[in-house]
């Protein structure tokens, strides 16, 4: 339970302001990633590639760039704020307060939830003015968010674990980013063989996608009762493996 | 003096992997008390603080802060003590003057009450000048002073000090104790760690010489000195000479023109043994009372320098 308000409302306050003061690296790529893809795919693909569920190919992969983006920015946020903090020596001085494992944990999660739902949104507008549909403002908001907070807990887990920058850019390269590509942002699963297809159905990042693709172009790989279902459990176990790796100390308290 | 204790350790013990970095450590420090942890590096002074702390899962034994034991009452047992570690932080991202209204809050000191503390100690440590700017445009003594002013930031009553001059110029040196007595005259308790002998000679009422994980010996300065047998008296001539049977009292050796005598207590002595060398019609050039000091206190009880 949160005792420590004020501790709870400073760390939340830092994590955040830590991201908007380099606000270059970290709202305005995402962007530019956005825009190249709508470029490329729109401009010189488009005609070359089909329909997918009755919908144009670059509005069809839009709600999944929109997600990449969205697990890049929030798995960064915490995961780098926490190793910046152990390699900058900064952590211990933080671990020495009257803050408890669970405000430090959801205060870093709130950090990097908040700069992905920003991404999130801001992604959205630039997906929307591109033409995408929205058919459910709300339930899109909700995803990104929860997709926003469950990904920032798992790199607050991945980022307590990690040593160097380069153990965290292996779980980055190796795990993120190809799980991202497998979970639907390009195609939809039913492209797949059999068995490629089964196996998409336990990446997590696949029901973010269609539950997002749902809630914006109305179609999905899925129904939106298992994809969001999916997402809730997802986010839940995520906070809680976070904040139970917190309370043990590993490889932050020695 | 108020004999409540501040810090209590029974029995401390702390491994990694298989080196024993602290052994059966027993430590109690009181109300008030400025208190030194003396040692040489990788003796166990930073794991044990860092214990207190909550920074260093002991392997076994127990820490009360204020009679409270650390891991039951830890909001309690962390808001009563700040430390400046020994190894200076780097945050990149926020001015100086932020970064202590962050660390004030991450103690549950709001904005608004932490502002008469903060400008108090920006000036108190003479960063004033230097308050917006970030850790990158601070100089080496300046970030020293930050890790104090953190440490000192929510006014705890207990201020715990890793190897705080280390590295450090002269000038910041004496700065500090200087401010360290004052908080110290304030009634806080400071436990200062060190391998600066003339810093625990000069600020510390209690002082415990660790080695090798366990705590050797603590007492106040003066009885330090004592477990020493080093008193004497030292007398240099102005010729040479190898009679001087008339000392024949004392335990003494001559080595060229100085002659080393043996004494509890030199200054009773001294008159004594000058008037025997006038009757014998022995010049004096210069007579000399060494002074004892913690490092020979630790040379004696650990058979090297702390600094070797």
């Amino acid at each position: 339970m949160i005792k420590n308000w004020v501790g709870f409302y400073t760390l939340s306050s830092r994590e955040i302001m830590r991201f908007f003061s380099v606000w270059r690296q970290t709202i305005i790529p995402g962007i530019i990633t956005t825009l190249l893809y709508i470029f490329v795919f729109g401009v010189a693909l488009e005609n070359r590639i089909s329909e997918i569920n009755g919908v144009s190919y670059k509005i069809y992969i839009l709600p999944g760039l929109l997600m990449m983006n969205v697990i890049t920015n929030a798995t960064a946020n915490s995961a780098s704020s926490m190793l910046q903090m152990k390699l900058l020596q900064t952590l211990p001085e933080l671990l020495i307060t009257p803050l408890s494992s669970l405000e430090l944990s959801l205060s870093f999660i709130i950090g990097g939830t908040i700069r992905g739902f920003v991404n999130g949104a801001l992604i959205l507008l630039i997906c929307w003015m591109a033409g995408m549909p929205i058919v459910n403002l709300p339930l899109t908001l909700l995803f990104i968010f929860l997709v926003s907070w469950s990904f920032s807990s798992l790199g607050l887990f991945v980022g307590q674990l990690s040593d160097s920058w380069d153990q965290l850019a292996l779980i980055q390269n190796f795990v993120i980013t190809p799980f991202s590509f497998l979970g639907g942002i390009f195609y939809s699963i039913k492209m797949l063989p059999a068995w490629a297809m089964t196996l998409s159905q336990v990446n997590p990042i696949y029901y973010a996608i269609c539950a997002l693709r749902e809630s914006t172009l109305g179609v999905s790989d899925t129904s939106l009762i298992i994809s969001s279902t999916f997402l809730v459990f997802f986010t839940i176990s995520t906070t809680i493996l976070a904040v139970q790796l917190m309370a043990t100390g590993r490889k932050i308290r020695f | 003096m108020n004999k409540k204790l501040a810090i209590e350790i029974t029995n401390l013990n702390k491994s990694y992997d298989d080196v024993e970095a602290v052994r059966g450590i027993d430590l109690k420090i009181n109300k008030g008390e400025f208190y030194g942890l003396l040692g040489p590096n990788g003796a166990g002074k930073s794991t044990t603080i860092n214990s207190i702390t909550s920074l260093v899962k002991p392997s076994k034994g127990n820490i009360k802060i204020f009679e409270k034991d650390i891991e039951e009452n830890f909001r309690f047992a962390r808001s009563k003590v700040g430390i400046a570690q020994q190894e200076v932080s780097q945050d990149w991202f926020f001015p100086l003057e932020q970064l202590l209204y962050f660390q004030a809050g991450f103690y549950g000191v709001t904005r608004p009450n932490a502002k008469e503390r903060i400008d108090y100690i920006l000036d108190k440590l003479g960063l004033s000048a230097h308050k917006n700017k970030k850790m990158r445009e601070l100089s080496g003594g300046m970030k020293r002073r930050l890790q104090i002013a953190k440490a000192l930031v929510h006014d705890p009553e207990i201020i715990i000090l890793d190897e705080p001059t280390a590295g450090v110029d002269v000038e910041l040196r004496h700065d500090l104790w200087t401010y360290l007595q004052e908080l110290h005259r304030d009634g806080k308790t400071i436990l200062l760690t060190t391998h600066y002998i003339d810093e625990a000679e000069l600020l510390c009422e209690r002082v415990g010489i660790i080695d090798n994980g366990k705590l050797i010996v603590e007492d106040s300065v003066d009885n330090l000195k004592k477990l020493v047998n080093k008193s004497s008296i030292v007398i240099h001539l102005k010729n040479d000479i190898y009679d001087i049977n008339f000392l024949g009292g004392f335990d003494y050796h001559i080595s060229e023109k100085k002659v080393y005598i043996q004494t509890e207590s030199p200054n009773l002595d001294l008159p004594k043994i000058i008037l025997k060398f006038s009757e014998a019609s022995i010049n004096i050039e210069d007579v000399h009372i060494p002074q004892t000091s913690l490092e020979d206190v630790f040379l004696d009880l650990t058979g090297r320098k702390i600094n070797d």
